[in-house]
């Protein structure tokens, strides 16, 4: 049997914070009626089978939702409508497996939950059987290769005519239009193999309809989008690092390993500054900014994770990562993976600029890469709240905050009115504060 | 490709930032209506390509010029200017230790929300502070709610500090911690309040004397008694109900006899918990007649002999008449037993059987009454406040005594200290135990290591 879990790793699985309360006020066993924990089948010698959970829940409906989770994915099943992944039954399944309240080892699961597990396990025993891999002959990749850039200046031609007509006819029109407009042309995207730009596409449909000044910000998103497209064309006359942060953002990834072979391993004292976790397309991406210490570089490291399986969680905000880095090509290096972590130690809170420097700093990295939205902040300042939320630094500059962090509340209330440490990602909409430092030096996330 | 830095240079200089915001502009409006219908505006846009090099495309032009002013635009932006408010007072209070915040977090994320008040009343009784960042989250789960969570709310305005009356003055929401201002130079209310005011202005006078002049409060009651609405009776008694001694006895005797059905019942409930009241001494009278200690010399068990039926004595003292004619005369019966026993003061049974409350409720009863008995002197301890009781009856149900009704022990485990949990009766695999018993160890647990954790200081982190 696995080793039990403890409460906060099985909350860190819920898909939002409703969810991870209705998950705990379901898991006070009142309203379970079954539940049970096994290793399902025969373990095969050498190899570790987590185990599975089941149970039986009343709930609206007049028969009871089951509930069956295989600890080895781990992967969730319920017979309830919800379409949250995973549902507050499978949530609080866990919970109370985690608490100890889940009989174990009793005995071999009812039907409809072994059916399925049996399932799960003849899919993973095929699965690991054969995978294709890269093809190992050079002239395959060559060709592969080949085919690959053929098809992406097509797309790439075809992206730009489908903007000019969008400037012809007027953005007016994008107002109407579904959403449909912008995934055919995301869809085309596809399969040219630019999937970076796919992603810029099927983002720009909800511009339209986010309020004023939605014109300006469609037309700065086209422009980009053109600029990427004749610098693509022209990518034999740019300079190397630039070319690389041309492909990437066109979709050409480079894959990990590559990247760990090909860079130069920067070993620093990682300072953990802030993280921030979105979903796209049911992946769970969580971006994690860090900034070394001797070296004053800022890196972002980025993990991946799909829905229902937890992100990876070494990286804690306010501590010190003592590791090396390899970052990834590109005019302004910011995308790093870590090679090896060696220690964590305890951090202290950083020094903030003041709102010029970050400006400066951004203006200096924009000429490298005139695509880059994203760009590392900490600053010392006084959140404000009219007319926008803002925050502003002693020489009296302000900056706002962007309207997708909400509200802030949690970091007017660590600033009482006062100067704070604050650290967030600026992005042309405004800060995104990520973290805060109290007045006991510690870090808060937002 | 070092357009974007030259553009970005010169856009720096003020003269030209105008012009770049119109220019910004002018390509915004013309991008509307398309270029098909307009033409691209005219701009010298610094740094931008040579007429040669133009593309034929009105379009792509635009689309050229306006990447140009994009990147020029965000590399040049200038910051506003924004002006922060006064900010708050310093608090004298510490904030808590940084394992009861995580703990505070736990509880407003969804883990055992009911226990909360309590974790506000130990903070505010040891002078300790709610931290600053868990504010927002604790305001945002008291400000909805009924009257019932009024005191939660009281206790949330006393634990935020001068932090929180700043956060108040910053969003509407949050003005009930205003209201409970703490401010000690806050004029009480005056006369006015009380002759002309509203209901609630009223109460409010009335709890401030209250709490200053219990006599004066009492002969102001009694006064305004006959005069009052129903709904005013029970606010009276409401009023009393937060520190009754046995000087309030008369008045409440004789609300026992008020027209109005709540008025009787709240004032047979204070009397009950009330120590020494002539209403306690008669169930003590009816109490013994109704269970007594059998079973020969060595008094092996306890026997139940519950009343037969609900006279107009019991009635007047609180007692309600259970079940109507569907009922079997079995729940009858333990009904009415039920309430007998949950007014009867803790100390008959301890004088009448000679024995401590511990080995009270460890003797056997006969026929199944056990459950009745545990509902019924639970809810005795926890109207008396009995802390004695309560662990033992907490004890008993722990050992695999007589849950039956749990709602009764979810509400035990959530009054009785917990620091009788110390000596380990809670430890142990919680696997096999039925939910209601799993959901009082769980709790109990919570709670007793919540209350360490306010008595620890900072340093342990």
């Amino acid at each position: 049997m696995a080793e039990r879990w403890d409460r906060a790793r099985v909350l860190a699985l819920a898909p939002d914070a409703p969810s991870q309360r209705a998950a705990q006020s379901l898991a006070s066993g009142r309203a379970w009626s079954l539940t049970g924990a096994a290793q399902p089948g025969a373990a095969r010698p050498g190899t570790a089978q987590p185990g599975a959970l089941w149970g039986e829940c009343r709930g609206s409906a007049a028969a009871p939702y089951r509930a069956v989770v295989d600890l080895s994915g781990p992967a969730y099943r319920c017979s309830c409508p919800s379409r949250k992944f995973p549902c507050k039954h499978v949530l609080a399944l866990l919970l109370l497996w985690a608490d100890g309240s889940v009989p174990a080892d009793d005995g071999e699961p009812p039907g409809w939950a072994a059916g399925w597990l049996a399932v799960r396990a003849g899919r993973a025993s095929r699965a690991q059987a054969g995978e294709p891999g890269e093809p190992k002959d050079p002239m395959t990749a060559a060709r592969r290769a080949e085919q690959r850039e053929a098809r992406v200046a097509s797309g790439l031609a075809e992206l730009d005519r489908w903007l000019c007509d969008q400037a012809r006819q007027g953005l007016a029109a994008s107002q109407q239009a579904g959403y449909g407009h912008w995934d055919d042309i995301a869809a085309r995207m596809i399969d040219a193999q630019a999937p970076g730009l796919a992603d810029r596409l099927r983002a720009l449909a909800s511009v339209p309809h986010s309020g004023a000044g939605w014109d300006g910000r469609l037309l700065e998103e086209y422009a980009l989008l053109r600029l990427l497209a004749v610098a693509y064309r022209r990518q034999a006359e740019l300079p190397e690092p630039l070319r690389q942060t041309v492909r990437s953002r066109i979709g050409f990834s480079l894959r990990r390993a590559d990247v760990l072979a090909e860079g130069q391993p920067v070993r620093d004292h990682w300072q953990v500054r802030g993280r921030r976790d979105l979903e796209q397309d049911r992946i769970r991406v969580r971006r994690t900014w860090l900034h070394g210490r001797k070296t004053g570089r800022s890196a972002l490291v980025l993990s991946f994770a799909p829905v229902g399986q937890a992100l990876d969680d070494t990286l804690t905000v306010g501590t010190d990562a003592d590791a090396d880095l390899v970052f990834y090509p590109g005019a302004v290096p910011l995308r790093a993976v870590v090679l090896a972590g060696h220690d964590v130690l305890d951090g202290s809170p950083p020094t903030g600029d003041t709102i010029a420097a970050l400006l400066a700093s951004y203006a200096a990295a924009l000429a490298g890469d005139p695509w880059l939205d994203s760009w590392p902040a900490v600053l010392d300042v006084t959140p404000a709240r009219s007319p926008v939320p803002a925050v502003s630094d002693a020489a009296g500059h302000a900056l706002p905050l962007h309207p997708g962090a909400g509200t802030c509340w949690p970091l007017f209330a660590i600033s009482g009115g006062r100067p704070v440490t604050v650290a967030g990602e600026w992005t042309p909409q405004g800060l995104w504060p990520l973290t805060a430092w109290d007045e006991g030096g510690r870090a808060v996330p937002l | 490709m070092s357009e974007p830095e030259r553009a970005a240079d010169t856009v720096s200089e003020p003269e030209r930032a105008a012009d770049t915001v119109s220019t910004w502009q002018d390509l915004v409006t013309a991008s509307l209506l398309g270029t098909e219908r307009t033409a691209v505006p005219p701009s010298a846009v610094p740094g931008g390509p040579a007429q040669a090099d133009a593309p034929a495309d009105p379009a792509a032009l635009l689309l050229d010029r306006a990447a140009l002013l994009t990147v020029a635009r965000r590399g040049g932006r200038r910051p506003e200017q924004a002006r922060p408010r006064p900010p708050a007072e310093p608090d004298p209070a510490p904030a808590v230790s940084p394992a009861a915040g995580r703990r505070l977090a736990r509880m407003l994320g969804g883990e055992h929300p009911d226990v909360l008040a309590e974790w506000l009343s130990a903070a505010v009784a040891r002078g300790l502070r709610v931290p600053a960042h868990l504010l927002p989250s604790l305001l945002d789960r008291v400000r909805r709610g009924s009257q019932a969570d009024a005191e939660l709310r009281r206790l949330t305005a006393l634990a935020g500090g001068s932090r929180a009356r700043w956060l108040a003055g910053l969003n509407p929401d949050w003005k009930f911690v205003t209201a409970h201002a703490p401010a000690g130079d806050h004029a009480p209310d005056g006369d006015d309040a009380w002759r002309l005011g509203s209901a609630g202005r009223r109460r409010g006078y009335l709890s401030a004397l209250r709490a200053r002049d219990p006599g004066a409060a009492r002969e102001l009651i009694a006064g305004s008694w006959d005069a009052a609405a129903p709904d005013e009776r029970v606010m009276f008694v409401n009023v009393i109900a937060g520190g009754p001694s046995l000087a309030d006895e008369p008045l409440l005797e004789a609300a026992l006899d008020d027209s109005s059905a709540w008025v009787r019942k709240m004032a047979a409930d204070v009397l009950a918990a009330l120590p020494g009241s002539a209403l306690g001494q008669r169930m003590a009278g009816r109490a013994l007649g109704c269970l007594r200690l059998g079973g020969g010399i060595l008094s092996r068990r306890l026997v139940a002999s519950p009343p037969a039926e609900c006279g107009a004595a019991m009635r007047r003292d609180g007692i309600t008449p259970g079940p109507g004619a569907g009922g079997s005369p079995l729940a009858g019966q333990a009904h009415l037993l039920l309430e007998v026993i949950a007014r009867t003061p803790l100390d008959t049974w301890t004088g009448a059987f000679g024995r401590p409350a511990g080995q009270i409720v460890a003797v056997p009863s006969s026929a199944g009454w056990a459950p009745v008995l545990f509902t019924g002197w639970s809810r005795a301890a926890m109207a008396q406040r009995d802390q004695e009781w309560m662990v033992a009856l907490i004890g008993w149900a722990l050992a695999d005594g007589p849950p039956a009704e749990t709602e009764t022990l979810r509400r035990l485990a959530r009054r009785v200290d917990p620091a009788f949990t110390a000596s380990g009766i809670t430890a142990g695999p919680l696997a096999r135990l039925s939910p209601a018993i799993r959901d009082a160890i769980t709790v109990l647990r919570f709670r007793y290591d919540m209350l360490k954790e306010l008595d620890d200081d900072d340093s342990a982190g």
